[in-house]
Order: C-alpha cells, then structure tokens, then sequence
C-alpha cells in the first residue's frame, strides 16, 4: 500500500494539483469581490459562470468545441517547448492555415469530399508548417530569437489574410467585407450537436491530443525532444542532431495549428473570416503555460477554461455581466499558477528548516553514545 | 602562543544541511593552521562564519577574546580579517594599485581618485611585506600567482592579521605554489600574522602548516599537530576508512594511433588564437596527459578534437578517419567517448533523472525501442539499475534528478555513461574536479582499467598530481602551443612547471 502511494506520488505531482485549485478559487473569489462590488447579482452571476456551459446543448457543444481549439493550440505550444522553442506565431499558423483551407476548399468546390476534405487539411497543415519553419530555421542557423520572429510573422499573417480576403479570394457577393466564399455544405464535419459549433473534428482531434501525448511522453523521440529542450548544448555533445530536432519540433506545432485553422472552417464558421480566430492560439499558449508545457494537464486546463468562458458568455446574456470578468478571473489564475513555483519552494524550504532543526537536537541527545 | 580565535560548539545549518555540527575549535596567535576536508565537510563554511559572511545558528565564535555578536564580512574586516577567495575579487581593467586602494581610496579633493598616492600606498606595502608586484600593472596582464599576491596585499592594506586563504594552491603552478608558502611564512615569522589555509591537497598541509584540523561531514575529526601525522593518516581521518592511494596497475604496450593531431589552430568564445598549431598522437593503451594552467588552450583543445568547437586550421584523424569539421555525434560515431570539463553545462541534463541521464546516446539501440519507436521503459530502467550499481552511484536511486546529486555523484554519471559505450579513444577533461578523495580513487582506477582494456585516452587536469599519477605520456601547453613532451617516469613536477610557464628549456615558445 505503502509502495503504491510512492508510486502515485512520483507519477503525480500533488503539490501543483493543489496549487491549481487554490489559484482557481482565489480566482474566482476574486470575481466574486467584483461581481458584488460592481452589484451585481452574485450568487446568479457565479451559477451562470461555472454552470451557463451546461445550460442548454448548443452552450455544451459550444464549450466543447472551444477546449478543443484550447487543447491543440496549447499541445502545439508543449511540442515546441519540449525542444526548448517557444512558438508565440501559433495565431499566424491558425489563420493562414483557416485561410488556405477555406480557399481550397472553394477550388475544389465540384469535387468529392473525399477528395477535398483531406486537401484542405494537408493544405493547412503544409501552410501551418512552412510558417513555423521559418522562425526555426532562423533561430537555428542565426540564432534569432523565435519569440520575436513569431510575433511578427504573426502580424504579417494577419495583414496576409486581409488582404486575401478582402481581394482576390473575396466572396463576389458585395455584401460581405473580408470573407471567402461559403464552403460547399457537403464538406462541413458533420455536426454532433446541431446549430452548435461542435463537429466531428473532435475526434480527429482526440485521436491527435493522444498521439502528442504518447509522442511527447512515450517514445525515443519524445525523450529526445526533451533533452534538446532541457540543455541544448548537452543534446549536441551527446551526438543529438539538437538543430534538427528543435526545427522538427517547430513544424508540427506550426502544422497542428494549421490544421486547428482547417477545424474551425470546416467544422464550425464555414468559410475565412477574420473572427476565425480571436487570438485562440494565445489562449491555448496561456493555458500550455498554465499546465507547465505537460500534456494532461493541459488538456484538463483547456476544459476549465473553456466551461468558464461558455459560462461567462451565459452570464453575459441572462445575468447581464461583462464577458470581461473572465478575462479577470483568467489573468487571475495565471497569475496565481505564476507565483505556484515559489510558493511551494517557499513550503519546501521551512520544511527542510524545521527537518534540519530537529536533527541537530536529536543529534545533540543522542549522538554522544553512537560516537 | 595565545588563542587568536576560538569557535566554540559552532553550528550551521542550511536548509536540509547540517554543515557545521558542534564545532569547538582555538587557532593560536601566528600559526599557520590548516583546516582540510573533502568537499562539502563544511570548511568553507567555518571560515565564512569567522569572515561574517554566515551567522551560526548555535554556537560562540571568540576573536582576541571577545565574543562576536554582530556577523558581516565589514565587521570582520575591521577585526583584522582578511579573506583571499579561491575565485579573486579583482577588476582586471585596473592598475595592481587601483585594486588594492579600491574600497579605501585616496582622494583628492576630498571626490578625485588619487592615483599617485594609491601607488605609493602599493609600493610600501610591497616593501614592507616583501611582496614583489608591479603597481601601475593592469591586473589582465599579470599572472594568476601575482593576482593572488595583489588580494593578499589588498588585505594586508586594510590592517589584516588573521589570514584567511581559501584553496590558494588550486590555481597555481608548483613554483608559485613554493613562492607563495615562502610568502606565507614571511608573513607569518616577520609579521606575525595568523595564517588559516582551507585546502585538501595534504603535500601542502605537511608543507606549510604548524597544525592541522581534519572536518568530515560538518564535524571537526580531529586537531593535529602537523609533525605528528603523515598524509597517509590525515587522509584516513577525512574519508573515514583508510585510503590506499595504491600504485595503479598499468599494464600491456602501446597499439596502434588511435587519436592523431595535425598542426591544429583553434579559437576561444572571443574568437582570439587560443591553440595555436599543436600536433600530437595517442596510441591505443596509453594515457597522454595534458598539463597545462588554465586558461592555455587545453579546454579549446579537447573541444575541438570531439567536435564541440570549430577547428579553424589542421587536421583531427580519430581511429584512421578524418574527425575534422564533423559534429560531436558524428566523431563519437567514430570511435570516441567524451567525459567534458564542465559536467553541469555540457555533461548532464540536469532536470533530467539519472535514468535519463544514463541512457543518452544508446536510446536508439534495438533493446531500449520497439520499431524504433516506442520507448521500453522497464529495460531502459533495468539497464540504469546496473549501471547504477555497477558505478556506485550514491543517491535516492534511478529517478533522482541528476542536479540534486553531489558533484563526484553526478561525475559518475557522467563517466558510467561515457565508458559504457566502449570506445576505443577516450577524451578526458577534469575527471575528479569537485570529487572527494574516496570517489577520486575510484575514477582512477577506472580510467586506468580502460587504458589497460587498450583504450586511448586523453586526459587534461587543472591537478597535476592526477596528470602524472595517471599518465604514460605528459605533454605541456603554454599559450596554445605544446612547450615539451615527456615520459611520465622521467621528469618531475618541478620540472613540467617551468613548461607549463613557458620557461622550461628548449621551450619552442
């Protein structure tokens, strides 16, 4: 019994389980203060926060959906750091991905599904990955920083799409502004809520949230990654292609926001628009944060935060509240998963204290009659 | 003889540490005391409290009899303190002079250094003390021996007659090791200053000290006087068993070349000349040692030859093959295993376990994948098991993150690792730097176990007693170029210093 407690305890990390929870509650209690504050209804505002995702179907798939954009963008995120480079330029892989998808799939209009579904998604995947080669490369052969290529380019995506969608792949129609054209309705995942944005993409998206799990956490490669990540320079003396490995690394998480783009067109909005994303990626890269880069606790996170913000859009529409507030009780969090590190080195360390005292005392009774 | 300082039931606990258990302890007025110990048994820790630096957490500490209530290093200084770091806290780009006033300077105008006084200042505490130093020499240009000279004048200016000298021999070389002692017992005779030598070099402490204290694991061993022990029982008394520094075994002749060196020219991270067309050979079941003061190229050497650095001119063959310009993994490839000088930046991954940490480099063989693919966990933890076992690696076992262990723990690591892919070249820098003697032994008989399999090794060492103790061949850097080469049996240390200085005779320098 005793074994399997060590063993549990060795595979769980109890302490940042607990530092979660607490920071969640000081978040919330944080809203609370708020709410009441700015006098609004407490105890409905709060019910319509943790409970508004489960209020109706369309709430529930809607939520899902959303951890699910979470959950890949944050995996993207892990996949990167696990080689020790820091994909900011997620967004610029998303939309260009969302954007070369939905176009494709305007090309390819007249064709089977069979055909065009799968274009699209190698489309956004090829679109995601080469954007995301482009900072690794730098940061390999020059050592540019990927932090600010990444946030650049993500810019440069931006202003690419716009002027896609605004111009050449424009919907004809002059009523819209900076949309593509509607995707063929044969192409669309298949809905397993109705009206809601959820789709059948959640299960390719299950299946890949596993594959990264058992990549990252189960094989030779995974445990590569890691030492490229953990000590760059000790990777390249054990004879790791390090360079290699951290570009590698790059492109998949450049490919899977891609294909988080192609998602979101194909099983949600059903064609480019500009509001494919709201800075979506940087959400999951908070919560990839948040979950310090580990598989499982990001997706568990992805799942908080999205019942949190299908909630808070609840709340805005029944109880009146700001969807702000959880942007608040967001930042909250991080803020308390931030301080988690030293908190707990601070426990640690007046345990030890305490430990070392004890010792001296049992050494300074005892110690005379072992000598 | 009176009592200069007394400790009495000293304590010092950090978290999870008792680095100071109950220490009683009287050092006399102008001796020369030396506290030895291995590393981690708490001398610097002892000395640190009698600097300032730590306040014990129980415990009385006397200086000239009074009792020392309030702890810092300004307090000490102004008791007559004075601490040389094993590191110096020097400013290179300033004169020996600047350096030694800094912290009291002279002043003109009451705001406006003054340079000609602070020399002047130099000049008679170098005639006083007998210390020759150039005043109005930048410290960059002078040698490590004269830096530590300007630290020790710089606590003789401030009014020092406690001396404390932490590790002073470790970067010099045999001569200005003599010098200094030379220094010291000047000081100690002429001046009457009380000298405290932390070291665990026990020639030394048989060579300058009046008495000596033994610490282990927090607690003081025992006091001495130094003519009634040998280093032989002194060494005992800091391991706790007794240490048999017995001849190492070195058997079978000279192979084929295994490592061959051509005319190499190699930069440093400042990209200015640091081995400048150096040439050499090592044959399979020999050890070439490579004795050299830091900083002569030797690190930028070994880096070049396993490929961690960019080898600008010349040529490196590791068994038969061309090795120049490939990368690190590439010449292991070859033949080639690499034990590096620094072990935390390039030998480890520190948040890593020592299962992990063990199996780096082999994580691609068929036993430890399936298709080349799925990691087999419980073989790769088995074959860290014996690894484990089969180094003696001390510590909370396999899963241990390798940055919580002792340095000679996660050298072993580190050489468990290295010597487990069976190579034929060996590369070794600083095997033992940071290592307790008891572990030290151990590195040395593996490393001659590897030699005597046929291996050819290459070894570098800041410890010159390890370079001859070890090798067949010795050849000396100076500046980037090899100043002699010699069999290990028929040149003394004396006489490699003088190469290692670029003085030796025929020094093509």
């Amino acid at each position: 019994m005793k074994a399997f407690f060590s063993r549990l305890k060795q595979r769980f990390d109890f302490g940042y389980l607990v530092a979660l929870v607490i920071s969640l509650f000081v978040a919330l209690l944080i809203g609370t203060v708020i709410l009441t504050v700015t006098g609004y209804d407490t105890g409905k505002a709060l019910g319509a926060l943790v409970g508004g995702s489960f209020s109706s179907k369309l709430y529930f798939g809607n939520m899902l959906e959303y951890a699910m954009v979470l959950c890949l963008c944050g995996l993207a995120c892990d996949v990167g750091s696990r080689a020790g480079i820091f994909n900011v330029g997620g967004e610029g892989q998303l939309i260009l991905g969302a954007l070369f998808a939905a176009q494709i799939g305007v090309w390819l209009k007249d064709v089977s599904p069979w055909i065009a579904i799968p274009c699209a998604a190698l489309g956004a995947i090829a679109v995601g990955g080469f954007y995301a080669f482009i900072p690794g490369i730098l940061k390999v052969k020059l050592k540019v920083n990927e932090v600010i290529t990444t946030i650049m380019l993500n810019s440069i995506a931006v202003f690419i799409c716009g002027y896609f969608s605004k111009g050449p792949w424009k919907n004809p129609s002059p009523r819209v502004v900076s949309d593509t054209s509607p995707l063929n309705r044969s192409f669309m995942f298949t809905k397993l809520i109705p009206a809601s944005n959820l789709s059948t993409a959640i299960l390719i998206s299950a299946g890949l949230t596993f594959l990264v799990w058992y990549i990252l956490q189960k094989t030779t490669k995974g445990y590569e990654m890691r030492l490229v990540g953990d000590n760059p320079r000790f990777a390249r003396f054990a004879g790791l292609k390090a360079d290699r490995i951290v570009i590698i690394a790059m492109v998949v998480s450049g490919m899977m926001c891609g294909l988080v783009g192609m998602f979101r067109v194909y099983g949600a909005a059903g064609k480019y628009q500009s509001s494919i994303s709201n800075d979506y990626y940087f959400e999951g890269l908070m919560v990839a944060m948040i979950a310090q880069y580990q598989p499982i606790p990001t997706i568990i996170i992805s799942l908080i935060f999205a019942v949190l913000k299908w909630g808070a859009i609840y709340m805005e529409d029944t109880v009146g509240v700001p969807i702000q507030i959880y942007w608040i009780i967001q930042t909250a969090v991080i803020f308390c998963m931030a301080g988690e590190k030293g908190v707990r080195a601070a426990i640690h360390k007046a345990r030890e204290k305490r430990a070392a005292q004890r010792e001296i005392l049992a050494r300074r009774e005892g110690g005379e009659a072992h000598e | 003889m009176t009592d200069e300082i007394r400790f009495e039931h000293i304590s010092m606990e950090f978290p999870g540490v008792l680095a100071n258990d109950d220490i009683s302890l009287s050092i006399r007025n102008g001796e020369v005391f030396a506290l030895v110990g291995e590393n981690g048994a708490g001398k610097s820790t002892l000395m640190n409290i009698l600097y300032g630096i730590n306040t014990p957490t129980a415990g009385e500490l006397y200086v000239r009899g009074e009792k020392i209530t309030n702890f810092s290093p300004k307090a000490a200084i102004d008791r007559g303190i004075g601490m040389v770091h094993q590191h110096f806290m020097l400013v290179p780009s300033f004169t020996v002079a600047q350096n030694i006033a800094l912290g009291r300077e002279p002043k003109t105008a009451g705001v406006l250094f003054d340079n000609k006084k602070a020399e002047q200042i130099t000049r008679e505490l170098v005639k006083e003390y007998g210390l020759e130093v150039d005043p109005s020499a930048e410290v960059r240009d002078i040698s490590v021996g004269l830096q530590q000279r300007v630290e020790i004048l710089k606590t003789l200016y401030r009014g020092a007659d406690i001396l404390i000298l932490d590790e002073p021999t470790a970067v010099l070389t045999p001569q200005e090791t003599d010098e200094l002692f030379d220094v010291i017992r000047r000081l100690v005779h002429e001046k009457e200053l009380t000298v405290i030598i932390i070291t665990h070099k026990l020639n030394e402490v048989m060579a300058i000290s009046d008495r000596v204290g033994v610490m282990r694991q927090g607690k003081l061993i025992g006091v001495e006087n130094t003519c009634d022990v040998d280093e032989k029982k002194l060494a005992s008394m800091m391991v706790g068993r007794p240490v048999l520094f017995d001849h190492l075994e070195k058997t079978g002749v000279p192979g084929d070349v295994a490592i061959e060196v051509d005319d190499l020219y190699v930069a440093d991270n400042r990209g200015l000349p640091a081995v400048r067309g150096v040439s050499f050979s090592v044959r399979k079941g020999e050890v070439l040692g490579i004795a050299a003061i830091e900083g002569n190229g030797q690190s930028e050497l070994l880096e070049a030859i396993t490929g961690m650095r960019k080898i600008n001119r010349g040529k490196v063959t590791v068994c038969g093959a061309d090795a120049t310009g490939k990368t690190p993994g590439e010449i292991r490839e070859l033949g080639l295993s690499h034990v590096p000088e620094d072990r935390l930046s390039t030998g480890v991954d520190k948040v890593a376990s020592v299962t992990d940490n063990l199996l780096v480099g082999k994580q691609k063989e068929k036993r430890f994948n399936l298709f080349g693919f799925h990691q087999r966990r419980s073989t790769v933890e088995r074959y860290a098991e014996e690894l484990y076992e089969k180094f003696d690696i001390r510590g909370a076992g396999i899963h241990t993150e390798v940055g919580s262990m002792s340095g000679g723990n996660m050298q072993k690591v580190v050489v468990a690792r290295e010597f487990s892919f069976d190579t034929p070249v060996l590369v070794i820098s600083q095997p033992t730097r940071g290592v307790d003697i008891g572990a030290m032994e151990f590195f040395h008989t593996r490393i001659i176990e590897q030699r005597n399999a046929g291996a050819a090794i290459l070894l570098s060492s800041a410890d010159l007693d390890e370079v001859f103790r070890l090798s067949d061949r010795i050849i000396t850097l100076y500046e980037g170029k090899i100043t002699g080469e010699f069999r290990a049996d028929e040149i003394t240390k004396e006489e490699i210093g003088l190469y290692m200085t670029g003085t030796g005779e025929g020094a093509k320098a």
